[in-house]
This record gives structure tokens, C-alpha cells and sequence, in this order.
């Protein structure tokens, strides 16, 4: 079983992302579920979502306290939120940020930084960094093929908006590639 | 703001609650243009915008959320919006 935890602020679209992950591994062939866990309704408030999914059926319902990648959507939560809690050795965070990480990172745990927001802006025009973010996970993890994230979000959003964000999500799939 | 597993916000006051970390735009007033007008003190929805000995606005970037209110209404385009880098 893979467990995925996104951190992310209301607005981000860190639920969204969760569910088209899930839709993704689904089409995939595996069994997948995603859920969101949030405290204040408020946009900018710190958002947690969940992504499982497995070649067998999932019993487990819980929220995820032992993910084995994490997606940081807004670099600034790492100070607020601890976004490490409980990774796995061997786990791979993908972290949204222009800079480098100055915060400690769990040892074993690999660290992806991405500038989804500049992505986001340039190809969809809002700071919404999601679709960007899910292709940077498709490409460091292998745990989702391009092709199912293009038609998880395909299914999504209609026409124009599908267009922009699969740009968005392939710029960020191709950055990851070409890093690694 | 220090936070458990769930998002849960211990109570306390929302003064503790620096929100400026939301901010993907970040306000920059240009006091050159500035007519004093009080335009962006009126619509800033957190109202963190306070003044100087000279009457000018200063924003508290602690609280300010960069919604970009005050750049859209001000009458003299003194408000620019640039991205924060985070």
C-alpha cells in the first residue's frame, strides 16, 4: 500500500488534487481512495488531504500518520505545520518553493523542490499549483502514469481550464524528469 | 502559529494567528504617489494597514494576506502587487 498526504492551504486545490491522484491510480488498475481533513473553512487556512492506493482492496479508513511521499503546496506551512510527521525512510517530499529547504528533513526522507507557483501563474494564469504539483508527483514517484493524471483532469474541468492545467501539470512532470 | 496533526488551532487570540504567510502577492506602496486619500486603510479587509508620522500608509506584513484590495482601489495606482518569494 502507498499512502500520499498533501499539505496545503484552503484554496490551493490540495483536495482537488487528492481526488484526481486517486481517479489517476484508479484508471491505473488499482484500488484508491482520497479524502480531505481540514480545520478553519477559510481560504489560507492550512488543509491536509489524503491519497491510498494498492493493487488489493484497502480495509484501512484512517487519515495517514506514515505517508510514503508527502506534497507541500505552500513552503511557508512547514513552519506552521509539521509536514514531516511520520515519513517513512526512503519517502519522497515534493516541496513547492523558489528557495532551498532550511528546515530539517527526517533522514532517508528525499526532498523535490518545485516552483509550482510561477508554473501555475505562466501556464493557468492563478496561483493555484495542484495540477502542477500532481505532475511533479507523477514524474518523482512513477506511481502514476502522465497519460491517467491527463484524463483524471480531463474528467474534471472542461475544455479551456482542462488544457491550461494538463500544461501546467506537464511542465512540472517534465522539470522533475529533467532534474532527476 | 504552531500546529497539531488535524489542523486544529489551539485557542487564543487571532492576533497570534499571523496570516501574512498566506500571501502570494505582496503589496509594495509607493509612497512617491501616494495622496494620502486613506482608500487602501478603508478596504483592507484585515485592516493592517496603518500610517506613518507623515499620514502615508504602512502595511503590517505580519497580517496582510496580499488580496490585493488596496492596489485594485487605490486612485492613484501607488499599490503594486509583486510575488512574494517563499
Amino acid at each position: 500500500m502507498r499512502e500520499l498526504r498533501i499539505h496545503g492551504r484552503g484554496g490551493q486545490g490540495s483536495v482537488t488534487a487528492a481526488e484526481l491522484i486517486a481517479v489517476a491510480a484508479f484508471e491505473g488498475g488499482m484500488h484508491a481512495q482520497a479524502f480531505p481533513a481540514f480545520g478553519v473553512e477559510r481560504r489560507g487556512a492550512p488543509v491536509q488531504a489524503f491519497v491510498r492506493f494498492d493493487n488489493k482492496k484497502i480495509r484501512l479508513r484512517s487519515q495517514i500518520y506514515e505517508p510514503d511521499y508527502i506534497i507541500v503546496q505552500d513552503s511557508t506551512l512547514i513552519k506552521d505545520v509539521n509536514v514531516f510527521y511520520g515519513m517513512k525512510e526512503g519517502g519522497i517530499a515534493i516541496v513547492n518553493t523558489e528557495k532551498a529547504i532550511d528546515s530539517p528533513v527526517p533522514k532517508g526522507v528525499k526532498v523535490i523542490t518545485i516552483d509550482a507557483t510561477s508554473i501555475a501563474l505562466q501556464k493557468i494564469g492563478l496561483p493555484i499549483t495542484n495540477t502542477a504539483l500532481m505532475g511533479a508527483f507523477a514524474a518523482a514517484s512513477g506511481e502514476i502514469a502522465f497519460t491517467a493524471l491527463e484524463d483524471a483532469v480531463k474528467r474534471r474541468f472542461r475544455g479551456d481550464l482542462a488544457t491550461k492545467n494538463i500544461a501546467a501539470a506537464k511542465a512540472a512532470f517534465d522539470a522533475v524528469k529533467g532534474a532527476a | 502559529m504552531a500546529l497539531g496533526t488535524g489542523c486544529t488551532a489551539r485557542p487564543g487570540k487571532s492576533r497570534n494567528n499571523r496570516t501574512g504567510s498566506w500571501r502570494v502577492f505582496r503589496p509594495a506602496f509607493i509612497h512617491e504617489r501616494c495622496t494620502s486619500c486613506g482608500m487602501c486603510r478603508i478596504v483592507c479587509p484585515e485592516g493592517c494597514i496603518g500610517e506613518n508620522e507623515e499620514g502615508l500608509p504602512v502595511p503590517d506584513y505580519d497580517y496582510c494576506k496580499g488580496c490585493g484590495l488596496c492596489a485594485e482601489e487605490c486612485p492613484s495606482e501607488a499599490v503594486e502587487m509583486k510575488k512574494e518569494e517563499k
